[in-house]
């Protein structure tokens, strides 16, 4: 028996998903905005034929995307990490062992039949998810993964196979490679790829060929590796369970510049409380907690930038203890006539939340420390139950000015009683 | 009971009386199963151009349509060319008491 790897993830995923809870856009040209409705970063088919890049910031493409009638939207995180969560529930189905690699991006092994053509099998994948839930993607498959990326690059870019290809079934495996460029090959960043194009080698079949000392010399055991899955040896294992989070982050752009403390403050808290409510999540509690802040990187001249970092003496994951601990420092970062367009908050030091160490001078009683776990379990249960923000710290602010610029957001239609959308029965 | 494979289910919110025949009320809850191939004869939610519908599923002239189960409401044959798609079957209503 012999393993196939594959490699499914979702065209256009925002967009799609997008169009799966409100049809009036299905066939028109759509971009998915990104935090504060800055870049474009998902586009529909119609979009993308429209000439219309990835990255490019909204504010430049305004008045074309307006005269060309695209819908503009922005990022819908709640609805696109639930159809991701369902798409990886079908995918899990299908394989026999999963790594979920992004938020719309799966690798899966399963064994491949003696001699068989995994192609049928791929096209069957395809057309359930597309009808379960209503997204299309595409299947690449091979016998590692850096070849079912491949796969899968072929797959989309060729509207004639379907969505789907199996490297096994594909007749000139060499010419495939050749179409692609060395900037595409999975694991090669752009430092690495200048480096291969000044040695001529400018193709995923020119890497695959070239001498393996020389890869070595330039980027050790890593170039290695690379090279070996392109020729077909599997040597990078899917990680199905995902390895224990070491740091948590929460940051964001302000959607206009923060100018006073008290507003920074409510800005950390709000981040802060979020931060939290993930550490709970993940039955962890955080053992130092480091803030930052900066200026607009768009004037140089007077950029700043700063972070502080205080220590815990008992790892905790209660908002209120890592408020009292990380709000002092807002103080450190803020400077008069600095106007601070990101801030953000990193929890570090994480460790389970089963293995507590007592302290000598932080003496909390089991019943004590029972009894804030079961309050903090009631807020994330509110807040889940009724929205976010349900219940709320008052550190956060009420009508916060700078808060994330979203004005065209659409609803939360999958996984907000309020917002389910509307069945005609006229 | 309510859900059959919550990957594939999605809520809906009914407007409109046309299906209150078949016990499905305005501003009634809908739970739809999108794993289930619609057949004739069951209520389906289909998106008829930019808007979803539940209608009843019925074979009409050879070929299919959506009926309403209120006298008031037309027959809607689904041409094989229309702009239209099957997306699930209705499995339960959820009403307020």
């Amino acid at each position: 028996m012999v393993l196939a790897t594959v490699l499914i993830d979702g065209n256009n995923f925002y967009a799609s998903c997008e169009a799966v809870v409100d049809p009036a856009v299905i066939g028109r040209p759509l971009v998915v905005l990104s935090n504060n409705d800055g870049c474009i970063v998902s586009r529909s088919a119609e979009a993308r034929a429209l000439g219309i890049a990835m990255g490019t910031p909204y504010f430049k493409v305004r008045a074309q995307l307006e005269r060309h009638g695209v819908v503009v939207r922005s990022s819908n995180y709640a609805l696109y990490a639930d159809m991701s969560q369902r798409l990886m529930s079908t995918l899990e189905r299908w394989v026999e062992d999963l790594e979920i690699y992004s938020i719309d991006e799966a690798f899966g092994l399963l064994h491949r039949p003696a001699g068989g053509d995994l192609g049928d099998w791929g096209r069957a994948l395809r057309r359930q998810v597309l009808c379960h839930l209503g997204l299309p993607v595409a299947v690449g498959i091979a016998g590692t993964k850096v070849l079912a990326k491949i796969a899968n690059r072929a797959a989309k870019v060729d509207p004639a196979r379907g969505g789907v290809l199996d490297l096994a079934a594909v007749a000139d495996v060499e010419a495939l490679l050749e179409t692609i460029a060395i900037e595409d090959v999975w694991g090669i960043g752009r430092r690495l790829a200048r480096w291969c194009r000044l040695r001529g080698v400018a193709h995923a079949r020119a890497l695959r060929d070239m001498p393996a000392g020389e890869l070595r010399r330039q980027c050790g055991v890593v170039g290695l590796r690379l090279q070996q899955e392109l020729q077909g040896h599997a040597c990078l294992p899917l990680i199905s369970v995902a390895p224990a989070k070491q740091e948590t982050c929460v940051s964001r752009s302000f959607s206009e510049p923060v100018q006073s403390l008290a507003q920074l403050r409510e800005a950390l808290a709000t981040y802060l409380v979020r931060a939290a409510e993930k550490l709970r999540q993940q039955r962890q509690r955080a053992g130092a907690i480091t803030v930052f802040a900066r200026t607009s990187p768009f004037a140089p001249a007077s950029f700043y930038s700063a972070s502080a970092t205080v220590t815990l003496p008992l790892a905790s994951n209660d908002t209120a203890v890592l408020l009292a601990a990380a709000l002092p420092l807002a103080e450190r970062l803020f400077r008069p006539h600095r106007a601070l367009a990101k801030a953000g908050v990193l929890l570090q030091q994480l460790q389970p939340d089963d293995l507590l160490q007592h302290h000598l001078l932080v003496p909390t009683t089991p019943e004590q420390q029972r009894r804030r776990e079961r309050l903090m379990a009631v807020i994330d249960g509110l807040n889940r139950r009724y929205g976010r923000g349900a219940v709320q710290w008052a550190a956060c602010g009420l009508q916060p000015a700078w808060a994330m610029r979203r004005s065209r957001l659409s609803r939360a239609a999958t996984t907000c009683l309020a917002q389910i959308p509307r069945v005609l029965a006229r | 009971m309510l859900v059959r494979d919550p990957g594939c289910t999605v809520l809906l919110r009914v407007g409109g009386v046309s299906m209150q025949g078949a016990g499905i009320g305005d501003g009634d809850l809908l739970v739809v199963d999108c794993g289930l191939e619609p057949r004739p004869g069951q209520v389906v939610v289909a998106r008829l151009g930019d808007g979803f519908t539940v209608k009843r599923l019925v074979r009409w002239r050879g070929g299919l349509a959506l009926a309403a189960a209120h006298p008031a409401y037309p027959l809607l044959p689904l041409p094989a060319d229309g702009d239209h798609q099957l997306l699930g079957v209705a499995r339960c209503v959820i009403r307020r008491c």
